[in-house]
């Protein structure tokens, strides 16, 4: 047998030189970003083998100076370790809690070392403050309109924030007919994103089956079937019995119910943010990562332009999608949105041949998890006990919480071994549903958050009507969805949250 | 003592791990890789490279080098659909001779889109779901002022500063660190440091608990998770061997120097020792005395050859035969304990030692690092990190 010639970098992933080297082309050159191409670091080791010869060569290549030759943010557990043993831990790790800070970027204080150079244009059409999946569809779109000189300014690195830590579920079953609407368009037009942009997202529809635990959730499933039915979605509520036969490894006597879509799905978030920035930029929009707005300048009831810690920018038109922090944004022009950030952590297992076909979600405690395309279980839980703020630092209680309640309800996970967690941040807005549209009293300022750690599967709809709806088009969603309702008291309750 | 590899008996000696076993029993390919179906053997031998995962007793991805052979162990190859030791979908590896780029692989179709999806979801992942179900096993809490992470020379310095109301954890089941492999004991022990053996720090936090205490970290202990509180912890954690990239060093028959010292088995009589400087020399001289010819080879060879490896291309025409290979390179500081805990680490151009000041301490301000982790010489950071930590 002759030899191939990579030379392995990663031996787990099968990430070689030249793969380090293609990225590095890429403008992936930053150590989360490389990791996140790559692979690199998300195997077995968890870069134990292979950060190191990575760094090694970006040092070599000269692709990043000194000062960002720092390590990925390393992630517990750092050696693959079971779920029955996180289950086991004490009453002190899940009981009452203390609030933690988070932690601080990798590369220590001020800008990103890898801070683009060139000048910012003085003047914009339209600057969106977030490159999350949210702005970048939002540029995408209005790039392809011609809607002028669009600016995407993002903090960190793309994917830094909930675009790049979600699980990957995308669903139609929502309980409010616009979600749905949203939702639908968006999974349908997943399907084709590798051909728009050019990238693979990895759209598996291995279907949402969403557990009921009592009478009252049974109730709200029923509801949410007959409504998703009248817009054509193939929902069901099913029995025990036929959820046991989708996933045979379920304990079917912990649930009584079950709504059961086939047509919903998980995918792979980072290629989203990757494809919607390259898209955008080759429709001659700037997507500017590790680029802080520092300001939002407002006179006259009118925005003015964005202060950025690479200059100021005049722009008619300015955007928040920032996820979590848009509260922390609209505060730079003098706005309060109600949202509230919430930190939701997630973990992914070792990697396991195909066994799970749908994501499973316990209704009521918040649990679910699905399999990825890489095999691994990746799951999460909301913690009642959770205190607002914005931490993307993972918690040991977690761990404990998810342990138990997974291997409560599918038993032979138990002795699977967990690999990787993390935490992003939901923003939470008081009825779970989005805050779109003007903002009463400062004209030309936009807000697209609130979407409560679902935006993800929603954002390729959203982009595409708010791109219409700034050129000129009429759509009701963004008089719906606006800020003011909160005032006025016409709350949109969505209760399908998870997580 | 036998155990079996996919149903064939092996015989294994008292203290063996099954990675030794099966080594002793000439047996190369533990698994194939994820993605190219690469044939895989142990590296490290130390649990951390992930390269010797094996199915044992029903229980998916075990490192092969960590486990301890026992009588009528059941151990099993992964992700060899067809047989591990000829997989032929070790064909993507021939077909995607440049790489396979996972990214933009038939983009341009939206149904050779849902093909490739199709196959990649059936190849993905090593094991197979365990089958048996584990009894769960309590955990339980400790509360510390001062813990100290990794019972090599800097670890134990730490302790013997420290004194009564440090916890030392070391993952072996003795202390001493790296230099055991190197034939000497420690010097001195911990002190009186309390010891915790057999222990393996797996997450470092911020304490979100209402026991009074800054950083809590999960200590796996046997089969369960022990909580320890500690108001401050020094991290000493040591290094990792790390492979050098070059085409073949994946290959079975590729080793850690710093991993053969440590393996009750010999893989071979004549070994290539890789590296340079004080690090190969010191390997070579150890692995010397373990009975091996050694061939000492500078920079980075152009290939390795085999499977296992037999030969190196080292570059200018000629071939060094061997038994097998060892990579010599000075280990990597392992930071991710202090790191996952919001450690600076900065890379020195061989690994990413943690930043610390002259007495220690991290930039987190409960959080202290020692000896190799820190790119400080063991004595005397260790003893000035374990007075430090007490003031």
């Amino acid at each position: 047998m002759s030899l191939s010639e990579k030379a392995i970098v990663c031996a787990c992933e099968d990430v070689s030189v030249h793969d380090v080297d293609d990225a590095i082309a890429h403008g992936f050159a930053d150590i989360e970003s490389l990791k996140r191409y790559t692979g690199l670091g998300t195997g077995p080791c968890q870069g134990k083998s292979c950060e190191v010869g990575a760094m090694r060569i970006c040092a070599q290549r000269k692709a990043v100076p000194p000062q960002a030759q720092v390590p990925f943010r390393a992630r517990p557990p750092l050696v693959p370790t079971s779920l029955a043993a996180y289950a086991g831990l004490p009453g002190e790790v899940t009981g009452p809690r203390i609030a933690t800070a988070g932690l601080r970027p990798t590369w220590g204080k001020g800008p990103h070392p890898l801070q683009p150079q060139a000048p910012l244009p003085d003047r914009v059409d339209v600057a969106i403050i977030g490159g999350g999946i949210m702005g970048l569809a939002l540029a995408w779109n209005l790039a392809g309109r011609g809607a002028g000189r669009i600016l995407v300014l993002e903090r960190g690195y793309l994917c830094e924030g909930a675009s790049g830590r979600n699980g990957g579920g995308v669903r139609a079953q929502w309980t409010t007919p616009t979600l749905i609407e949203l939702a639908k368009e968006s999974i349908e037009f997943m399907g084709r994103f590798a051909q728009e942009l050019g990238i693979n997202v990895w759209l598996r529809k291995g279907g949402y089956l969403f557990l009921a635990h009592d009478q009252e959730t049974l109730s709200r499933i029923e509801y949410g079937a007959d409504l998703q039915k009248r817009y054509g979605l193939p929902t069901r509520v099913i029995g025990p019995g036929e959820a046991g036969e989708i996933v045979p490894q379920l304990d079917t006597s912990k649930f009584i119910a079950a709504s059961w879509n086939p047509e919903d799905g998980v995918v792979f978030p980072w290629p989203f943010l990757w494809g919607y920035a390259d898209g955008a930029r080759k429709r001659g929009a700037l997507v500017e990562p590790f680029t802080r707005a520092s300001g939002i300048e407002v006179s006259d009831g009118r925005v003015r332009a964005v202060q950025t810690d690479r200059g100021r920018v005049a722009a008619d038109r300015v955007v928040i999608a920032a996820g979590a922090w848009s509260p922390t944004v609209a505060r730079l022009a003098g706005v309060e949105l109600p949202n509230v950030p919430y930190r939701h952590e997630i973990v992914s297992s070792e990697p396991l041949k195909p066994f799970l076909g749908p994501l499973v979600s316990m209704l009521g405690t918040g649990l679910y998890f699905s399999q990825s395309m890489r095999g691994e279980i990746v799951g999460g839980m909301g913690d009642p006990e959770e205190p607002p703020g914005l931490n993307q630092a993972s918690s040991l209680r977690f761990m404990a919480r998810y342990s138990r309640a997974l291997s409560e309800l599918v038993p032979q996970v138990a002795a699977v071994k967990l690999l990787r967690q993390w935490a992003g941040c939901y923003d939470v807005t008081p009825d779970h549903s989005p805050v779109l549209g003007e903002t009463p009293g400062v004209a030309g300022l936009l807000q697209m958050s609130g979407f409560v750690g679902h935006g993800f599967m929603m954002a390729p709809a959203v982009g595409r009507r708010m791109a219409e709806w700034m050129g000129g088009s009429k759509d009701e969603i963004f008089e719906r969805y606006n800020l003011r309702r909160f005032a006025e008291g016409r709350l949109i309750q969505e209760t399908f949250i998870i997580g | 003592m036998r155990i079996s590899l996919d149903g064939q008996d092996i015989e294994a000696q008292e203290g063996d791990t099954v990675a030794a076993a099966l080594l002793r029993a000439r047996i190369t390919t533990f698994t194939r890789s994820i993605k190219y179906h690469r044939p895989r053997g142990p590296f490290c031998l130390a649990g951390s490279c992930g390269q010797c995962l094996m199915r044992v007793d029903g229980v998916p991805s075990l490192p092969a080098c960590r486990v301890k052979a026992q009588e009528g162990m059941a151990c099993e190859r992964q992700n060899g659909p067809l047989g591990v030791e000829r997989d032929l979908f070790r064909a993507a590896d021939f077909l995607f001779a440049d790489g396979l780029d996972h990214h933009h692989l038939l983009t341009g179709s939206r149904l050779l889109g849902r093909v490739a999806l199709e196959i990649a979801r059936r190849l993905a992942g090593l094991g197979e779901l365990p089958v048996r179900v584990p009894a769960p096993v309590r955990g339980e809490l400790r509360v510390v002022e001062l813990a100290i992470v990794g019972g090599g020379p800097a670890g134990l310095a730490a302790a013997r500063a420290a004194g009564a109301r440090a916890l030392l954890i070391e993952r072996e089941a003795r202390t001493g660190g790296a230099e055991l492999l190197f034939g000497a004991g420690p010097e001195h022990g911990a002190g009186h440091a309390g010891l915790l053996l057999d222990a393996e720090c797996v997450g470092l936090y911020a304490n979100d608990t209402k026991v009074p205490g800054n950083a809590l970290l999960a200590v796996r202990h046997r089969d369960r998770i022990l909580a320890v509180v500690a108001g401050r912890v020094i991290v000493a954690t040591g290094g990792v061997s790390q492979p050098l990239p070059f085409p073949g060093v994946d290959r079975p028959g590729v080793y850690a120097a710093r991993g053969l010292l440590g393996l009750s088995a010999r893989v071979g009589r004549k070994l290539a020792v890789v590296g340079d400087g004080d690090e190969q020399q010191r390997c070579a001289e150890a692995l010397g005395k373990r009975g091996y010819d050694i061939v000492l080879v500078s920079g980075v060879p152009r290939r390795a050859l085999g499977n296992p490896v037999k030969a190196l291309d080292p570059g200018d025409g000629t071939r060094i035969r061997c038994d097998a290979v060892a990579i010599a390179l000075p280990p990597a500081p392992l930071h991710e304990l202090a790191s996952c805990a919001g450690a600076s680490a900065r890379f020195d151009g061989k690994g990413f030692p943690v930043e610390t000041d002259q007495e220690g301490r991290t930039s987190v301000p409960w959080l202290f690092a020692a000896g190799t982790v820190a790119g400080k010489p063991a004595l005397p950071s260790g003893e000035i990190a374990g007075s430090a930590a007490c003031r």
